[in-house]
């Protein structure tokens, strides 16, 4: 029991180390020194969250810690969970954010500044989920906002486009901290008290309208900071902008708590609700997976489109969440709990193979300067561990057997289709559209990750820039290989989570049910007759493998050596790099399929030749896929914004009069509102 | 001992007649077409001279190309094993979810797809890419015809969906089941890659999509891959007889209901071959930005077949 | 003391306390409102002098001095110094209008009339919000509560309506002691350091501002603030 209190501690020490230590330091101990604090506090919080997950608790408030309100911490096994897996992300990618800033002088992530921070956001990272009331959450959320924001901002020297992007961030993060402030208000003023043990008991005496407006504002905080649609739009700018060790912690960390949030606070605090909430919160889900996907098809940014593949992640989670949500409400806790696992194995997944996914990222841009995929290729050659890793990054994202994606894709497919059981024609319609948009995610997201790896790091580089790389320093491929090993095990192995998956489900109210269980290789369903077993499928594949190989070259035996021989080019010469197939046009077909959905835009400018209009000089030929949700929904809200702003500007007429007035007048008016009204 | 002599022999009758399949398409093709054919034993007189070619490796490629095909082989012997056509109380029958049928089928072609990419021509790129865009649209109507499936039998379990469909043959026939046949068998048309949805004989490059990704390929690799096609084409085809005319599969640890089952077996994936054999012969390609519209309708399909199952179905005693 | 006595003394110095802020919407020339503004911080002296004796505390009664050394004091003071350095600069220079420009207030805003009339409305709008403050504990200096919060809208009415960057250093300074006389007669007073600290910040303000009114004359000629309208966007 003693263990959390102390993981957490020492966590909380490092951490806070941490910031003197980034400020100080010379830069040639900085990077090393805060790498080390940084893993250290996710290897402290990861164990505190181990140990949660093992079935212990913790509980403590410290008074006179914040002013008004005090602090409080609990951990039960959904924290845990959360901590376990944010504990885990961070110590890899501190080992490999050491690597990364090794040699890079001290700019970007290098900077003083930036080092600082770090170990603060990561810190953050493990403290969110054991915040227990309304105003620690709150701190440490807008902490977390904060330190991200730092870190986005680290290269702000570089590029130009850093500023816009964090601009975005900012805006939105704080966005969705009011609404979170909003309903979370409300929620501790009509619960009459503000930790979480007086908001859970106030919440049945609640009417359901107020339980339904702190749900819809605190949900769409969460999913806002999932990166879900609609409030997405700062995923895909922030994530490609920041270094990609920040990159990997936002989206395999920091997302998630975005998940937990919701989970939190929809199931254990308020305890359920009617099936419009679940259903609105599987509609975002269901959206952002399937938009996300789509975009992500589209993107030739390699970090934008990982980026949107976050999106589409959590888009699934979310809608696993959703569905708990309406079976808990029809009465079926059992299934409740078997999607809720589903959903949480994924966020799981989600952060091994993105972390993963974003790191090999990280070691491209690093070693080429790029992060075009139409500008990289032939990696493979140069690069071999790096693409390695990225493809056993990029099995778990299209979910797809041996992958550790698979695992939690299949148990999320399984609950929705024997979610049939639970009666209601709502669910009837809504189940097998979920199944629908679960597949068409997967199937999409299996064509974005042919495009990443077969375009990215395949046949020959199409640029000098990409013929140039070298293998990424030492410390980076440990910090991903960490990963890999991750990724691994949970594809293997899953169920090695099984217990603590059982314990985080019952810490949110679906007590009494075993959804995961089994030894650590399989995943059988009591309540459901239907069984995976990876380490079978791995175990078949490579010996089919084997004995297909060896039949191969029995068969062939009089032929002993391999030949070379040219690329069939049609006759006319060799085939040069630049006529491969690039990101954008293998994304092509897509495009067009989804065309009323993207709404390309395209450009086309021919400059005619001055003595005649027949005669073409110059053609510049433009394609662009715009996120068409930002141009719809966010376009007209920013343009009235401005509008009324450019308005009130009459209000600043310079007079210093007017001015003196608006306070009177305000003062007065109020006055008089507070005398009517008693 | 009876269910691993029903793999055996269900694997053993998978490799030898795959070959032998194609060839008896073809055959039935060229009799309806008024040519004489080439022999039912042409495949494998193909699959033997390829072997016995020089092994080739392009310059440029990699690791993805020179082990696709094997893999391709690989998942589709898999495959074999899993997928109930000789019997459904085997050693395995615990493992042969119908989800993870069909997601070692895009393993496949995911396999091939990045090879197609590896080769970095213009050729490779378009096959890979128009095959992964099919892949991507197929995989809704799949999933919700095994939804759809799956309803009746309360499992997405093979071995026990094609019991209960032995067992209970009145679910075949009803407007659910006979919506799911028909998605279903959309569905494996594109993924085997067969007319309408692609032209496994074409010569136009330009109208090449699984093709294209492997005409890189020859000699023994070619081999493999012409193998691994013609294993996912009999693999799928025995799935669909599995699924939706299940008579005659031995149920219980008795070898001679075992050996009955496989003649049975070979019998159905014969005629199931030969009618989409004939079938082709009147079908054309379609051009391949109206796959999508014959797609979305199969989704449709699966999709009303599961609104039916729930709707009718719990006229008839609940849904599960 | 006797209740009588205490509530008699009580209310005339509140009494003289409003006329003062009144008297100050009247006036015209800087001089006097200055010297209005010395009466009202002897005023204010005097309110905490009687809390103080009615309840024995000694600590009240060296308040009072203290508020009556700065607000009748050191304060006019300061001010009647920024004054005459004007008045000064004008005799020295050419022009020789009988009284100086600048210790007149132009014409303010709202005239005096519908200034006087304001002030009433203001008064009857204090009265109406400290009801049910005055309700809660009604004791003489309680009852007396509604002038400071009239005194607070009566300087801030000032502070918008006059043109003269000095005169609405007055209306700032009303408004303060508007502020310090509520506090004294709703709560006896405040703790000893708040009342430092804000006396601190009072003063440190009028320094400030009296600088800035010399550095605005002499860039721009006038203190007129009006004048300084071009400083838009």
């Amino acid at each position: 029991m003693s263990l959390i209190p102390a993981a957490l501690a020492t966590a909380t020490a490092l951490g806070v180390a941490g910031v003197p230590a980034g400020l100080i330091l010379p830069q040639r101990v900085r990077g090393a020194l805060v790498g080390s604090l940084t893993a250290g506090v996710g290897v402290a919080g990861g164990t505190a969250g181990v140990a949660a997950l093992g079935g212990g608790r913790f509980s403590a408030s410290a008074p006179g810690l914040l002013p008004l309100a005090g602090a409080h911490f609990a951990v039960d096994a959904l924290s845990g969970l959360f901590m376990a897996v944010a504990g885990a992300v961070v110590a890899a990618v501190a080992v490999y954010g050491i690597g990364y800033v090794a040699g890079h002088g001290s700019h970007g992530l290098g900077s003083r500044g930036a080092q600082a921070v770090l170990p603060l956001f990561a810190l953050t990272l493990l403290l969110v989920p054991a915040a227990a009331a309304v105003s620690t959450f709150l701190l440490l959320w807008e902490l977390m906002a904060l330190t991200s924001l730092l870190l986005v901002l680290a290269e702000h020297r570089a590029r130009p486009a850093v500023r816009e992007a964090a601009v975005w961030y900012a805006v939105m993060t704080h966005l969705g901290l009011v609404l979170l402030l909003a309903g979370l208000s409300v929620y501790a003023a009509q619960a009459g008290g503000e930790t979480f043990a007086a908001l859970r008991s106030g919440s049945g005496a609640m009417s359901p309208t107020v339980r339904g407006l702190v749900f819809v504002l605190t949900a769409t905080a969460f999913t806002s900071k999932a990166g879900l649609v609609p409030l997405h739009a700062w995923l895909p700018r922030a994530h490609p902008e920041a270094p990609s060790a920040v990159s990997a912690l936002m989206s395999a960390a920091m997302v998630n708590l975005g998940v937990y949030g919701l989970v939190r606070v929809g199931f254990d605090l308020l305890g359920g609700g009617p099936a419009w909430w679940w259903l609105l919160v599987m509609a975002m889900g269901g959206l952002s997976a399937v938009y996300g996907i789509l975009q992500a098809a589209m993107a030739s940014d390699l970090k934008r489109l990982l980026a949107y593949s976050t999106s589409e992640n959590m888009g699934l989670v979310v809608l696993g969440v959703g569905a708990a949500g309406l079976f808990a409400h029809a009465g079926d806790k059992a299934l409740a709990g078997l999607v809720l696992a589903a959903a949480l194995l994924h966020v799981v997944n989600h952060s091994a193979f993105k972390s993963l996914l974003f790191g090999a990222a990280g070691s491209v841009l690093r070693a080429t300067g790029e992060r075009n995929l139409d500008l990289l290729g032939g990696l493979r050659a140069r690069m071999p561990i790096t693409a390695g890793l990225f493809a056993l990054g990029a099995l778990g994202a299209v979910a797809l057997p041996p992958g550790n994606g698979f695992v939690s894709e299949w148990l999320l497919l399984q609950s929705m289709i024997h979610g049939l059981a639970v009666p209601g024609v709502t669910t009837a319609i809504v189940l097998p559209l979920a199944v629908a948009v679960i597949a068409l995610s997967a199937g999409l997201a299996a064509a974005v990750f042919v495009k990443a790896l077969g375009v990215g790091f395949f046949a020959r580089p199409r640029t000098a820039q990409a013929a140039a790389a070298q293998e990424s320093p030492l410390l980076m491929l440990a910090g991903m290989a960490l990963l890999a090993a991750l990724c691994t095990a949970l594809a293997l192995v899953p169920g090695l989570l099984g217990d603590g998956l059982d314990r985080a489900v019952a810490a949110v109210g679906f007590a009494g049910m075993h959804p995961v269980s089994g030894g650590g290789l399989r995943v059988r369903l009591d309540e459901v007759s239907a069984s995976l077993s990876p380490l079978w499928v791995v175990v078949a594949l490579t010996v089919a493998l084997g004995a297909v190989t060896a039949a191969t070259r029995w068969a062939s035996r009089r032929q002993r050596r391999r030949m070379n021989a040219r690329l069939w080019d049609c006759g006319g010469g060799a085939p040069t790099p630049r006529m491969a197939y690039t990101a954008t046009s293998f994304a092509e077909p897509l495009q067009r399929v989804f065309d009323d959905v993207l709404a390309p835009e395209q450009d086309v400018d021919v400059t005619p030749v001055r003595e005649s209009a027949y005669l073409v000089e110059r053609v510049a030929f433009r394609n662009r896929v715009p996120d068409r949700i930002e141009h719809r929904l966010y376009r007209p809200v920013l343009d009235f914004l401005a509008a009324a702003g450019q308005s009130a500007r009459r209000l600043a007429g310079g007079s210093v009069h007017a001015y003196l007035g608006y306070g009177f007048f305000g003062l007065v008016a109020l006055l008089v509102v507070l005398v009517v009204g008693w | 001992m009876v269910g691993y002599t029903a793999i055996v022999l269900q694997v053993g009758a998978v490799v030898a007649g795959a070959p032998l399949l194609t060839g008896l398409m073809r055959q039935t093709r060229a009799r309806l077409e008024g040519r004489a054919g080439a022999g039912v034993l042409q495949p494998w007189r193909d699959v033997r001279k390829l072997l016995r070619k020089e092994p080739i490796t392009p310059v440029g490629t990699g690791p993805a190309f020179r082990w696709a095909p094997p893999l391709l082989v690989a998942t589709s012997l898999v495959l074999a094993v899993l997928v109930p056509l000789v019997s459904t109380d085997t050693p395995v029958r615990a493992r042969a979810d119908l989800i993870l049928v069909v997601s070692l089928l895009a393993l496949g072609t995911l396999a091939l797809a990045l090879a197609g990419l590896d080769t970095g021509t213009a050729f490779g790129g378009m096959g890979a890419s128009r095959e992964m865009t099919i892949a991507a649209l197929v995989e809704p109507t799949i999933l919700v015809a095994v939804f759809a499936l799956s309803i009746p039998a309360g499992s997405t379990n093979l071995p026990v969906i094609v019991a209960g469909a032995a067992d209970q043959p009145a679910r075949l026939t009803s407007p659910a089941g006979l919506l799911a046949i028909a998605a279903l068998a959309v569905a494996v048309l594109a993924e085997s890659g067969r007319l309408p949805v692609d032209n496994p004989s074409t010569h136009l490059e330009l109208t090449m999509v699984h093709e294209a990704m492997v005409l890189e390929y020859a000699g023994p690799d070619l081999a493999l891959v012409e193998f691994g096609a013609q294993l996912r084409l009999t693999v799928l085809l025995g799935l669909l007889a599995s699924l939706f005319a299940p008579w005659g599969i031995a149920t219980g640890a008795s070898l001679t209901a075992v050996l009955l089952a496989l003649l049975l077996v070979v019998l159905k994936v014969m005629v199931l071959g030969m009618a989409l054999a004939a079938a082709e012969v009147f079908w054309a390609k379609l051009r391949l930005f109206r796959v999508p519209e014959l797609l979305a309708g199969s989704f449709l399909l699966a999709l009303l077949a599961v609104t039916a199952s729930y709707f009718l179905g719990a006229e008839g005693g609940g849904a599960r | 003391m006797s209740e009588s006595l205490f509530t008699q003394l009580l209310d005339l110095a509140c009494g003289a306390f409003l006329l003062a802020a009144v008297v100050v919407l009247w006036r015209r020339e800087l001089a006097a409102i200055v010297r209005l503004f010395a009466l009202q911080g002897v005023a204010l002296a005097v309110i905490a002098l009687l809390l103080g004796l009615h309840e024995d505390r000694w600590g009240l009664l060296v308040v009072a001095v203290g508020i009556g050394a700065l607000r009748a004091g050191l304060l006019p003071y300061l001010i009647r110094r920024a004054l005459a350095a004007f008045v000064a600069e004008r005799d020295g220079g050419l022009t020789r209008h009988g009284g100086s420009e600048e210790a007149r207030e132009t014409q303010p805003l709202v005239n005096v009339a519908a200034s006087l009339l304001t002030a009433a409305a203001l008064t009857l709008l204090a009265y109406a919000v400290a009801r049910p403050l005055v309700e809660l504990d009604p004791t003489p200096a309680t009852r007396a509560l509604p002038v400071g919060l009239a005194v607070v809208l009566i300087g801030f009415f000032v502070l918008v309506t006059r043109r003269r960057a000095l005169a609405q250093v007055v209306g700032f300074l009303l408004l303060d002691n508007g502020i310090t006389a509520t506090a004294f007669l709703a709560a006896s007073g405040v703790p000893l350091i708040v009342e430092l600290g804000v006396s601190f910040d009072v003063l440190l303000a009028v320094l400030v501002l009296q600088l800035l009114t010399v550095r605005v004359r002499e860039a721009f000629g006038t203190t007129d603030i009006d004048d300084l309208r071009e400083l838009h966007d």
